[in-house]
């Protein structure tokens, strides 16, 4: 088979012209006949039952068709809560009953002929509730905490040796708390549902990471057979987790549309976003983290808390990342789940790795200052070629490689290694190193690849562009695996009528999608191969089938013996080729197919059976502080990933450099606030909500390290959409600390916690 | 639209859009007396509705629309122009961002009675026949982008981000064009876009 280059081209994105045009169709820009308009009503209080829902106000709005409450609305049968392997966001099914579990859930559906009607006839409705005390968050009254090992069949506490025993014989210790904040996705495409009928045949365009798993999830909650639902997602205007589990708004418009027989447009307001489907929830965690005289490492203890809804269990149990960082001898872990009264949370971008390495990278520089080593040096002397836990070796693993780029890009060199000694245009500067991390995952994938004798090519496989460049990656494997030029190469994505494709989570989308296609591509290189090889005539006769590639529009043998497409196909007597192919990771069996078309997931990598597997980055960054408004600025950021092959390096680089982007928001910018007393989102607007802006991004610069990893997968590739943002948090953290000499155990850092700091 | 809303006055809508906090903010924050003389001289129609001429992309569009509705739905809802998104509603965000007269203006803090007789142009419109307009060449060409989402606001406030001579160096362009959110993170590569669009469209 044709050879995919270990760092792809850097082309252009096919899908581009639509995206810069307008044309791009995003799913509330589908067009349906004669909609109806959807508005959501949510709860103002979060714990307790409604009294009384008082819809005649909203009722009399001219053009109202109906609202629903939980006195009418249809029957939902709730499907499974995704973390015990269903579909949905969270276990409770708002709108079935009086109870309130959250703030902001769901309590009525207005639907009418107009937008504007509908948001008029949202605002009439009037709820008068019977409301309790709620718990918000850590170290309110009423939270409640579990150990999740004792509560979680999928968690364990990885654990070696005994690192309690090692700390106290440890030259030097850090132990210390961090905490990160509540974060919410805010991507800017807004959620929406649009159910359309036809008959018993449903449609849903909704923006999705998973179109099969939303297939099932409504299918499921309707009652319906799959089969009757279709799921359109071809664009996605960012998702970052959120739209890869199933929220009660999609059944609840679809069994609207069934009812009033016509098709029903839902849009939920940024705000209802934040409580009407999934976070980041707030962490907290206590490490300790000992080395001996020479900086060894000979013990760590990572004790993580994450906070969850009183109905579901959502963990991210991000301490089977840290202990696999560096060669721990001893290690003990322990995740607690703390339990309020507040929506369930889930995955957002690297859910694990964010916090849980921001305290194991913030803990790794505080031993570097104690020790007096340089904090990348005491990494470097670290390192380790086998998972500490496992004992297994990694597939790859180019820290160190990583670490001397990035430190030759970024002038490492000019450090001056003490705090607050290196000053610029009357401002504190400071250096932070953090070392970046994601698992590399896979999952099952299925495609259909077709071929065409005029050296066309298509792709079709139900996986997700949600700004991953995976039209444009995918082609670029077709169009090298069959030898034909990548605009020749069709794309189809995001549509349930397609082949299964994986979720796009966990960085598994271009790794699964990829070997998939070569598998389908290897299928077809062998038929027309075959027919030339095994042929009586033609320059390719008598010759060795396996010798026998797709090469520029043609099928040549390795002496570059061989015959136009358009000859091969003839000889076949067809003018196209189709393959459909199945891929499973290693360790995954045959049932995981039927499970994927049928909206189970199931994704493996990490730690496995006989290796582990991780992609790794090193992040420099530089801080600047003004001494008289302490604002904290970074004016630049180096980053060098190793992460197996790279498809194409513009898209895999704007993929890191928006992960980057994203660290930066996580260290400086973005917290949802909470007011206790009511456990209520302040700042649910993107305003009030901070995230990086164009003026907060200065300089960034990104390096992939080449990387043949043939242990990972049938592509060689390990995923790049989580590995960016990892560890940025505790970079920036790190350098404001070398810039001020003030430790931030908690992100986002504010002005006023660098009031905190002696120097400033 | 299909069915008008009948009976509603002038007088409740005003009430309405006074409990409905979203229009009110347009009307109190961004409509300036232009548009309140607009909707009182004589397009009002039965049902509450009023007739409204769009100009959009040098095409003319006559709407009955509910005095309510704002540019982007106008535009996306009840013309079919969905390049326009919708990212906040609220002003925040610049993901709704159209040129009104040549200037950038956020459609959803616009009311489409506000916007009779001027010159609308969206994402739609840019581009010259088959041939992008240079702003859009280069957001393909240095990857500005990862979603799309923000992008058609972004390229239109990229446009005008040069043509009112803000584009004079990287920090002025990042000052500039900080009011369109990206929430993928492609902030270096639209600046390099808008760098490299610059000198092809002759600024
Ligand atoms: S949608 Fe108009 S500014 Fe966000
Ligand atoms: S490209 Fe996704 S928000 Fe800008």
């Amino acid at each position: 088979m044709a050879e995919l280059p270990l760092i792809g081209e850097g082309a252009p994105r096919i899908d581009g012209r639509l995206k810069v045009t307008g044309d791009a169709r995003y799913a509330a820009d589908f067009s349906v006949p004669n909609p109806a308009y959807a508005q959501l009503v949510t709860s103002t209080i979060a714990r307790g039952r409604i009294v009384s829902l008082d819809a005649s106000e909203a009722g009399k709005v001219p053009g109202v068709l109906k609202v629903y409450t939980h006195e009418n609305a249809p029957k939902i049968e709730g499907v499974p809560f995704f973390g015990k392997g269903g579909q949905a966001y969270q276990g409770f099914r708002p709108l079935q009953g009086v109870e309130i579990k959250h703030e902001g859930q769901i309590i009525a559906l207005v639907v009418a002929e107009t937008l504007e009607a509908a948001r008029e006839a949202a605002f009439r409705v009037k709820a008068t509730y019977e409301p309790q005390t709620p718990a918000a968050t850590f170290g309110d009254g009423g939270t409640e905490t579990e150990v999740a090992a004792e509560i979680s069949k999928q968690h364990t506490d990885p654990k070696t040796g005994d690192a309690d025993a090692a700390l106290k014989d440890a030259a030097h210790v850090v132990e210390a708390e961090y905490e990160t904040a509540t974060n919410h996705h805010n991507a800017m495409e807004l959620y929406s549902t649009t159910a359309h009928w036809t008959g018993d045949h449903l449609t849903i365009y909704e923006p999705s990471q998973w179109v099969y798993g939303l297939r099932a999830g409504v299918a499921g909650e309707l009652g319906i057979p799959q089969d009757k639902v279709r799921v359109l997602s071809p664009f996605t205007g960012g998702a970052f987790g959120s739209k890869g589990t199933v929220t009660a708004r999609s059944a609840l418009t679809a069994a609207a549309a069934r009812a009033l027989n016509r098709p029903v447009k839902l849009l939920v307001t940024r705000a209802q976003g934040y409580t009407t489907a999934s976070y980041r929830a707030e962490t907290k965690h206590r490490i300790r983290l000992g080395a001996d005289g020479d900086g060894t490492f000979v013990g760590f203890v990572h004790e993580g808390f994450e906070l969850t809804s009183r109905p579901d269990t959502f963990l991210v149990s991000g301490t089977e990342s840290t202990v696999r960082m560096y060669g721990f001898k001893n290690v003990r872990t322990k995740v607690s789940a703390v339990r309020a009264d507040r929506n369930t949370p889930g995955f957002m971008r690297s859910p694990a790795e964010v916090p849980y390495m921001f305290a194991l990278e913030s803990a790794v520089d505080e031993l570097a200052w104690k020790i007096g080593m340089d904090p990348i040096e005491l990494r470097l002397k670290n390192d380790t070629k086998t998972d500490p836990i496992t004992g297994k070796p990694f597939t790859t693993r180019q820290v160190r490689a990583c670490f001397e780029r990035a430190k030759e890009l970024f002038g490492w060199d000019r450090r001056v290694a003490k705090v607050g000694a290196m000053r610029a245009d009357g401002e504190l500067v400071g250096y932070g190193a953090a070392l970046a991390c994601y698992p590399t995952q896979l999952a099952p994938a299925a495609v259909r690849l077709t071929l065409e004798g005029k050296g066309r090519a298509r792709v079709q496989i139900a996986a997700h562009d949600i700004g991953t460049g995976t039209y444009t990656v995918l082609a670029q494997a077709a169009a090298g695996l069959l030898g034909v030029a990548l605009d020749r190469v069709e794309v189809e994505l995001g549509d349930t009528n397609l082949p299964a494709g994986p979720i796009s989570g966990g960085s598994v989308a271009t790794a699964s999608s990829v070997s998939a296609i070569m598998k389908a591509a290897e299928a077809i290189r062998l038929r027309l191969a075959t027919a030339a090889t095994t042929s009586n005539d033609g320059p390719l006769a008598g010759k060795d089938k396996e010798s026998v590639v797709l090469k520029d529009g043609r099928l040549v043998a390795e002496d570059g013996t061989g015959e136009d497409l358009t000859d091969a196909f003839k000889r076949l007597g067809v003018g196209t080729v189709e393959e459909y192919a199945e891929w499973l990771p290693d360790g995954v069996d045959e049932k995981a197919m039927r499970g994927l078309y049928n909206g189970s997931v199931k994704i493996v990598g990490g730690p496995m059976q006989d290796r582990t597997q991780f992609s790794f980055g090193a992040e420099l960054v530089e801080v600047r502080v003004n001494p008289r408004t302490l604002s904290i600025r970074v004016p630049r950021m180096v980053g060098v990933f190793a992460s197996g092959r790279i498809m194409n390096r513009m898209t895999a680089g704007s993929q890191v450099l928006g992960g980057m982007v994203w660290g930066v928001g996580s260290a400086l910018h973005e917290q949802t606030e909470i007011d206790r007393r009511y456990a209520r989102y302040v700042n649910d607007n993107i305003a009030e909500y901070l995230v990086p802006v164009n003026a907060d991004i200065v300089h960034q610069e990104i390096e992939f390290l080449e990387e043949d990893d043939g242990e990972v997968n049938l592509a060689g590739v390990k995923g790049l959409g989580e590995l960016g943002n990892v560890g940025t948090n505790a970079a920036v953290a790190n350098a404001v600390y070398h810039a001020t000499g003030f430790r931030a155990r908690k992100i986002p850092i504010r002005i006023e916690d660098v009031l905190k700091s002696h120097l400033v | 639209m299909t069915n008008p809303t009948p009976g509603a006055s002038r007088r409740e809508f005003l009430s309405t859009a006074a409990s409905a906090p979203l229009v009110a903010g347009a009307a109190a924050g961004v409509l300036g007396g232009e548009a309140r003389a607009q909707t009182t001289t004589g397009a009002a129609m039965a049902g509450g509705q009023v007739l409204v001429t769009l100009k959009v992309n040098g095409q003319t569009h006559r709407l009955s629309l509910d005095p309510r509705v704002t540019l982007v739905d106008a535009l996306r809802e009840h013309l079919g122009l969905t390049g326009t998104k919708v990212g906040c509603n609220h002003g925040q965000c610049g993901a709704c961002t159209v040129h009104k007269d040549g200037v950038r203006v956020l459609s959803c803090l616009t009311l489409a009675v506000a916007a009779e007789g001027s010159e609308i142009t969206t994402i739609e419109g840019l581009a010259d026949g088959d041939e992008l307009h240079p702003m859009q060449a280069a957001f393909v060409q240095h990857d500005a982008y990862q979603c799309g989402y923000c992008t058609p606001g972004q390229i239109l406030s990229a446009v005008a981000c040069v043509k009112e001579g803000h584009a004079g160096s990287d920090a002025e362009i990042r000052e500039y064009m900080s009011g369109n959110l990206c929430r993928c993170g492609a902030y270096v590569n639209i600046v390099a876009a808008i760098n490299d669009a610059k000198t092809k469209m002759g600024a």
